[in-house]
């Protein structure tokens, strides 16, 4: 449905947006998720039209639209800040774009109260702005959006100007009516817990550039770059120095069959498990969040180690355990070198395993 | 360094005495009928001179004639300003910076001196006593109106209200039509009444470019008060001046002290 | 300094940023070619012009007419006495409007809110009507020296047709202005700045003087400046409420148009008039340039 090639974006010799290439799929929710400053919000403003991009191409449904006008595009945009118009109600708001359009007004009416009834505001018609909240003003945003049919949605951060709680219901909503229409949608975000609860597929940014593109699940499990790795979910790090196929990790060595050099070692904090043969810490801390117990360790090298367990397995502070990696995440130079899978420990040196 | 009250209330009553003095006197003058010294209210109330000055054409033309022209020109003066204040607002263009400050420049100049110079080349016009003449000056005035507050306007618009029209398909004629304009309605209404009520009252343009053939309202005003008869004048005060000042006061709703401030550029 | 927009910040919507520049800026000096060349066919020109006829005589350049300007005792004094009212006025408005100003910041509630009220009044009243408002308020018999009596109080000489009138006049409509302007500047200055000072032992004229003027030079020059070049201009006060010699240069200058009907004369006192206004504007302009957040 949607075909980003190669996009290229700079401000005053500050690149924004670095040579962005992914595909959306009809029906598909797609997040674009980074920090700020990461040129999400350029690239969803590149996508809409109303900002242009230096090179790189636009495709939808298989059309190049990067020369076309944004108010020519089938793409409309719920803003973080939702626009709404001060002098008009909720109604000829939601009715605008049919308006220029130049429907007849009767199948304007009809067709503004469909969507609003589709969002909920059906009472709230002839309100005007003022007189709503935030959470009702964006869902009139997205109504607005709704009416005119697109065959994109754009939303860039709409919900992160609201409370926490109000944001997960309209999540919730917003995936339920997307997925009832079958809307293509791309959503902007900062917040990785929002991404990995919408998209059907995430699409990471990090200094303008696209780091990684794939299922919450997947870009959880499999990161394939340092900066997605440490972005998404917590992470254990540890730098340290490979030789002869054999690293140190928090004090125990461990074997790992890669070229010498310096690695970045990440490792999840469910991830962790109980050995003899492990990397010895002292319990500091016992948080209990709830569902599981967040643990924090200091190493014998002087690190923190976080280590997620059941309820039921909390150890006591000032115990000394010992754990290994379950999965290991190598990476050097921010790229991924290898995943190990229960990395066994190395024998002292020198011998083979 | 805070004040006691009665230091306040002191403060208070001589403003009071001296902003609204003046005024009152004239409104007790216009609903007087007789006013003996030394009565300090009029001896005998009525409307008697506000029926005596309306037959008469010396009084209505001359008020008819001003609305007109300022009417004309206050309106010409929005249609030409009001685009260019979007440019000035939105819009990237060379010497844009110079030419916004021509406009504060020009309010450096002497009005009075400028009548002259514009006087004398339009006595070579034949534009003295003319009609047209004494709008397209007041179109001047206007225009130093019609800049800078609609200008403020535009650029408090926030420009995600433009965006989202323009996404949703409207062209950018359409966006400046609904969106833009009635978004800055009010500041432009109330920069419109302020230029209209400025022009109104204008003594300097119409001694020097419309006397003697065009007699508006203000030398009208002059001319009565050199007068014995006290009342006609303060009736034509009333008559013309309150619902001016009725007008500014709704419209200062929509402009605050710093876009008047603003608009002399400081 | 103030900047002119809110929100905003003066940024432009994304599709306009995107019309090329080219095209922004064809629009651009479209839009605003019209009041422009008002501007420039009805300022610029006439007044080029004028101060071009001022220099010929017969076709010959020659400044005989500014020495005869200048050496006229009769013309002198009314320009001195212009230039006197204007700063005498200016200085009086200047220094009402800041001690209201002051009143203003530091006090709160219905009193100060009714004073701000008055102190804006006189901008919804046109110099035509505060001219004829004050010679029936201060003039004779009027409803001051009424009141006056009332108190018994009876040698009320009246104002009207003396200097006097006019210099009431100019300060009761320029309250307005600087009130705003210095109170704009005033609301930079933090209470605790203030706090701070008295903390220190300081009292009230010295926090005036080191704490709180310094600050607010900058608004008092610009209000300044724009009140003196706005009285020097002034027309329908003086012509109203003066007295008829010395005559304000505005005056002047139409009873020299009007009624001796010497266009050569008027326009000469027209450029003096206009060349001291400039030297002021240039100072204001100057000053705000320097805060060049104005135009961005």
């Amino acid at each position: 449905m949607l075909q980003i090639d190669s996009i290229t974006k700079t401000y005053q010799g500050t690149p924004a947006v670095r040579d962005a290439s992914f595909r959306v799929a009809r029906g598909e929710l797609v997040c674009l998720l980074g920090p700020s400053g990461c040129g999400k919000s350029t690239l969803l403003r590149i996508i809409s039209g109303l900002t242009a991009c230096d090179s790189g191409t636009v495709s939808i449904e298989g059309v190049d639209m990067t020369a076309t006008q944004a108010n020519r595009r089938p793409t409309a945009m719920v803003f973080q800040s939702h626009a709404l118009w001060s002098h008009m109600n909720v109604a000829q708001n939601v009715g605008f774009g049919l308006r220029v359009r130049g429907l007849p007004k009767a199948e304007i009416a009809a067709k503004t109260a469909a969507v609003l009834d589709l969002v909920g505001l059906s009472a709230f018609a002839k309100r005007l702005p003022a007189e709503l909240s935030g959470g009702q003003a964006q869902r009139v945003a997205l109504a607005r959006c709704l009416v005119v049919e697109p065959k994109v949605l754009l939303m860039d951060e709409p919900f992160s100007a609201l409370d926490a709680h109000l944001r997960k219901g309209l999540r919730e909503e917003l995936k339920a009516l997307q997925g009832r229409l079958d809307l293509t949608t791309i959503f902007v975000t900062h917040d990785q817990e929002e991404a990995m609860e919408l998209a059907d597929r995430i699409v990471v940014m990090q200094g303008g550039r696209v780091e990684q593109v794939g299922p919450p699940g997947a870009l959880y499990q499999n990161p394939s770059t340092l900066g997605v790795a440490q972005f998404i979910g917590a992470m254990n790090t540890c730098t340290s120095n490979l030789r002869h196929s054999a690293v140190d990790w928090y004090g125990v060595t461990l074997r790992m069959p890669l070229p010498d050099g310096e690695v970045a070692l990440l490792c999840r904090p469910e991830d962790l498990s109980i050995d003899p043969n492990g990397a010895a810490a002292r319990v500091a801390r016992v948080i209990d969040l709830g569902p599981v117990t967040k643990v924090n360790l200091i190493t014998e090298t002087g690190d923190l180690l976080t280590w997620t367990c059941p309820r039921d397995q909390a150890p006591d502070l000032g115990r000394v355990m010992t754990l290994l990696p379950r999965r290991l995440h190598a990476f050097r130079g921010g790229a991924l070198m290898g995943l190990m899978e229960a990395p066994l420990p190395a024998q002292a040196q020198g011998a083979t395993a | 360094m805070k004040r006691t009250p009665f230091g306040g209330l002191i403060l208070l009553v001589s403003m009071g005495l001296a902003m609204l003095g003046p005024i009152v006197t004239v409104i007790l003058w216009a609903f007087a009928v007789k006013w003996r010294y030394p009565h300090l209210l009029p001896t005998e109330w009525g409307l008697k001179y506000w029926f005596a000055m309306f037959g008469r054409e010396t009084v209505i033309t001359p008020i008819l004639t001003s609305l007109a022209l300022t009417s004309i020109a206050t309106t010409t003066a929005a249609l030409i300003c009001w685009p260019a204040a979007y440019a000035f607002a939105r819009l990237k263009f060379p010497g844009r910076q110079l030419l916004l400050f021509s406009f504060i420049a020009a309010q450096a100049v002497p009005k009075f001196a400028l009548f002259v110079s514009i006087a004398v080349i339009f006595l070579k016009l034949g534009l003295v006593g003319n009609f047209w003449g004494v709008v397209v000056v007041q179109m001047l005035s206007a225009v130093l109106f019609m800049i800078w507050i609609p200008t403020a306007a535009f650029r408090g618009i926030p420009p995600a209200l433009e965006e989202a029209a323009f996404d949703l398909g409207a062209s950018r004629l359409r966006v400046f039509v609904l969106i833009t304009l009635p978004q800055a309605m009010p500041a432009l209404a109330a920069s419109y009444v302020l230029a209209f009520v400025s022009i109104l009252f204008e003594v300097d343009s119409a001694l020097l470019i419309g006397a003697p053939t065009i007699t508006t309202m203000p030398l009208l005003l002059m001319s009565l008060s050199a007068q014995i008869i006290v009342q006609e004048a303060a009736v034509l005060c009333v008559l013309i001046w309150v619902p001016c000042a009725v007008l500014l006061l709704l419209s200062r709703r929509f402009m605050t002290a710093r876009g008047i401030a603003q608009g002399f550029g400081a | 300094m103030p900047d002119l927009g809110t929100t905003s910040g003066g940024v432009a919507p994304r599709h306009i940023q995107r019309t090329g520049l080219g095209l922004q800026a064809l629009a651009g000096l479209a839009l605003v070619a019209l009041p422009v060349g008002l501007l420039g066919t009805l300022i610029l020109w006439p007044t080029v012009r004028m101060v071009t006829a001022t220099f010929l005589i017969d076709g010959n350049l020659s400044s005989d007419r500014y020495f005869a300007f200048f050496n006229d005792t009769y013309t002198m004094a009314n320009l001195r006495y212009t230039l006197e009212m204007g700063l005498v006025s200016a200085l009086a408005a200047l220094a009402l409007s800041f001690g209201i100003a002051l009143y203003l910041r530091f006090s709160a509630g219905r009193i100060a809110t009714l004073i701000h009220g008055l102190s804006l009044f006189p901008l919804f009243v046109p110099s035509i009507i505060i001219s004829y408002a004050l010679v029936r308020f201060l003039g004779p018999n009027g409803l001051f020296q009424l009141l006056l009596e009332q108190v018994g109080f009876t040698h009320y000489r009246t104002p009207y047709l003396t200097p006097v009138g006019p210099f009431l006049a100019f300060v009761w409509e320029n309250i307005p202005l600087p009130v705003l302007v210095l109170s704009a500047g005033l609301s930079q200055v933090s209470d605790h700045a203030v706090e701070a000072a008295r903390d220190l032992g300081a009292k009230a004229p010295r926090i005036l003087f080191e704490i709180l003027l310094p600050q607010m030079r900058r608004s008092l020059l610009i209000a300044f400046a724009l009140i003196f070049m706005g009285i020097i201009g002034a027309f329908t006060v003086p012509y109203m409420l003066g007295p008829p010699a010395p005559e304000m240069m505005s005056v002047f200058m139409q009873r020299t148009l009007g009624n001796l009907h010497d266009p050569e004369a008027a326009q000469v006192q027209a450029v003096v008039l206009m060349v001291i206004s400039s030297i002021v504007g240039g100072f204001y302009i100057a000053t705000m340039v320097k805060s060049s957040e104005v135009v961005r």
